[in-house]
């Protein structure tokens, strides 16, 4: 594929072509047992049904995502991007294949998973900084960075339970991007918030990729992804299908799926 | 990876995760803490009740309600423990799969979160040790070693129940079955006097009967406890965490992938 090569050559000339994420032929397994409870498995074995299923939820990935790069990624649902994601954050091992991170990661957490609700604005700072690897020192340096840029200070000391989901996600996204991650995971939550907020995200974003550190974007929305992205991968049916100029892979991604 | 390395590397998460286990209890009820020291003093004035003046239980020289609560307050811990335990991934799954360190943080900051509750409990047993007159002595140091074993043989089966649960939910409703059993096994109610002497030995297998029986010698008798019993117990945690320990570690991997 002449494209793809040219595609990396451009991106390696830009930027000082250090590796931050390699995957080479990353595979992954889900062995998934239907049953959760112990009377829904009994039944199924004396039955002669297998217990197991087994999928290939990807299938042999490479991919080397350089420093300072802002990968898009898109793809149907189920078609293994979260997977993906998963095993960038570590938080999954591959089955075949191996992965290589260089740097810190941050993955912006979704609602509800990192914040405690019944906990205070202030009281989940320190708690999700402290998830994220800071130490409470660190935390304690950045609160006021933090709380600024959520534009949350008359509501800090209130339970979060009291939030509404986008005061909650911009806490959230504050909290991630002054972790001062050399790598930050996102997947999709940006879709929340109201529109001013989002383009505070992005420009924040824009100053992070610019600062020359490594942005993972999962989302569905094209049109975000096609501005803010250097490059594109589609992940179609556990494989991945394309990758290259947003501009083109997402043209390429609405012809296939029609 | 050693047992010890969440309290080194990771001991600032660990912390911030017992804080929010313990500030989240509180927050949403009017008597806050108090209930942590009502809940087993209502428990023990119960069964205080039904075992000295119905049942006529004997006991060994102190009141049945002191005798009762020395016991009962080590096996809430233990018990109250454990179930905080058995939900703490499944509970933190959102976290499991988003980003890495050590998933026995979720456990252990489980388990620790109880000790706050152990200890304030522990202000109405000084009380009641206080009217009674209770001996005190130096061998009172000893609750000290026992706690710890017994917070060794908590850890151990928490990392066990925790990652169990994980794979099937099921362990959450055996285990309900399975303390409620244990608490009956253990001489928790009733002296292990009671039981003839040729069965004794029984007791020695238990380490929640040893850890029981130790806190009554050193705080109602002011004796030494049961050094043999006691090593036993130690011994038998301590390996019990090792193999714990290790399974965890191997089945840490899928958690995210199955949970």
């Amino acid at each position: 594929m002449p494209s793809l090569n040219s595609v990396s050559t451009i991106s390696q000339s830009e930027l000082n072509s250090e590796p931050a994420i390699e995957l080479s032929h990353v595979s992954k397994l889900f062995r998934r047992q239907k049953q959760r409870t112990v009377k829904e498995l009994l039944p199924a074995l004396f039955g002669g049904q297998s217990a197991v299923e087994s999928f290939w939820a990807l299938n042999d990935i490479s991919l080397t995502i350089q420093k300072g790069e802002t990968i898009g990624i898109i793809g149907p649902n189920g078609s293994g991007k979260s997977t993906l994601l998963k095993l960038i954050a570590g938080v999954s091992q591959p089955t075949k294949g191996t992965i290589k991170i260089h740097g810190r990661i941050a993955p912006l957490i979704e609602l509800g998973a990192g914040f405690h609700p019944e906990l205070t604005g202030r009281e989940n700072v320190f708690l999700n900084g402290v998830i994220l690897g800071m130490t409470r020192a660190e935390v304690e340096a950045k609160f006021k960075t933090i709380v600024d840029f959520a534009e949350l200070w008359d509501f800090i000391d209130e339970p979060v339970k009291h939030y509404s989901s986008g005061m909650y996600l911009r806490l959230a996204f504050s909290v991630a991007v002054n972790t001062n991650p050399e790598i930050l995971l996102i997947d999709e939550i940006l879709a929340v918030g109201d529109e001013a907020f989002q383009n505070k995200c992005f420009n924040r974003l824009k100053e992070f990729k610019h600062s020359g550190k490594t942005i993972i974007y999962v989302s569905h929305n094209r049109k975000s992804i096609v501005e803010f992205c250097t490059r594109v991968v589609y992940i179609n049916k556990s494989h991945l299908e394309k990758t290259g100029l947003p501009s083109e892979v997402c043209q390429y991604y609405s012809e296939t799926e029609a | 990876m050693s047992v010890l390395t969440i309290f080194t590397k990771y001991h600032e998460l660990l912390s911030e995760l017992t804080w929010r286990e313990i500030k989240q209890r509180y927050k949403q009820s009017v008597l806050g803490y108090a209930w942590v020291i009502l809940n087993p003093l209502f428990q023990m004035l119960v069964m205080a009740f039904v075992f000295s003046k119905i049942m006529r239980m004997p006991t060994l020289g102190v009141p049945y309600s002191i005798y009762l609560y020395a016991g009962l307050l080590p096996w809430t811990l233990f018990a109250n423990s454990l179930t905080g335990a058995v939900n703490s991934l499944v509970g933190n799954a959102g976290l499991i799969t988003k980003i890495y360190f050590p998933r026995e943080v979720f456990v252990a900051s489980a388990v620790l979160a109880k000790i706050v509750d152990f200890l304030l409990a522990t202000s109405v047993f000084v009380v009641f040790a206080i009217y009674f007159q209770t001996p005190f002595t130096w061998h009172l140091l000893w609750i000290l070693p026992i706690f710890l074993i017994q917070q060794l043989f908590t850890y151990a089966l928490a990392l066990f129940l925790a990652a169990a649960n994980l794979f099937y939910r099921d362990v959450q409703y055996v285990f309900n079955l399975v303390i409620l059993i244990w608490m009956y096994l253990t001489p928790v109610i009733y002296p292990v006097e009671l039981f003839p002497d040729q069965y004794r030995w029984i007791f020695q297998l238990n380490p929640m009967a040893v850890i029981v029986n130790a806190y009554r010698q050193v705080l109602l008798a002011g004796a030494e406890p049961n050094y043999l019993s006691l090593a036993l117990a130690a011994s038998l945690s301590l390996i019990l965490l090792t193999v714990c320990f290790k399974f965890f570690k191997k089945v840490e991997g899928v958690f995210a992938d199955i949970v």
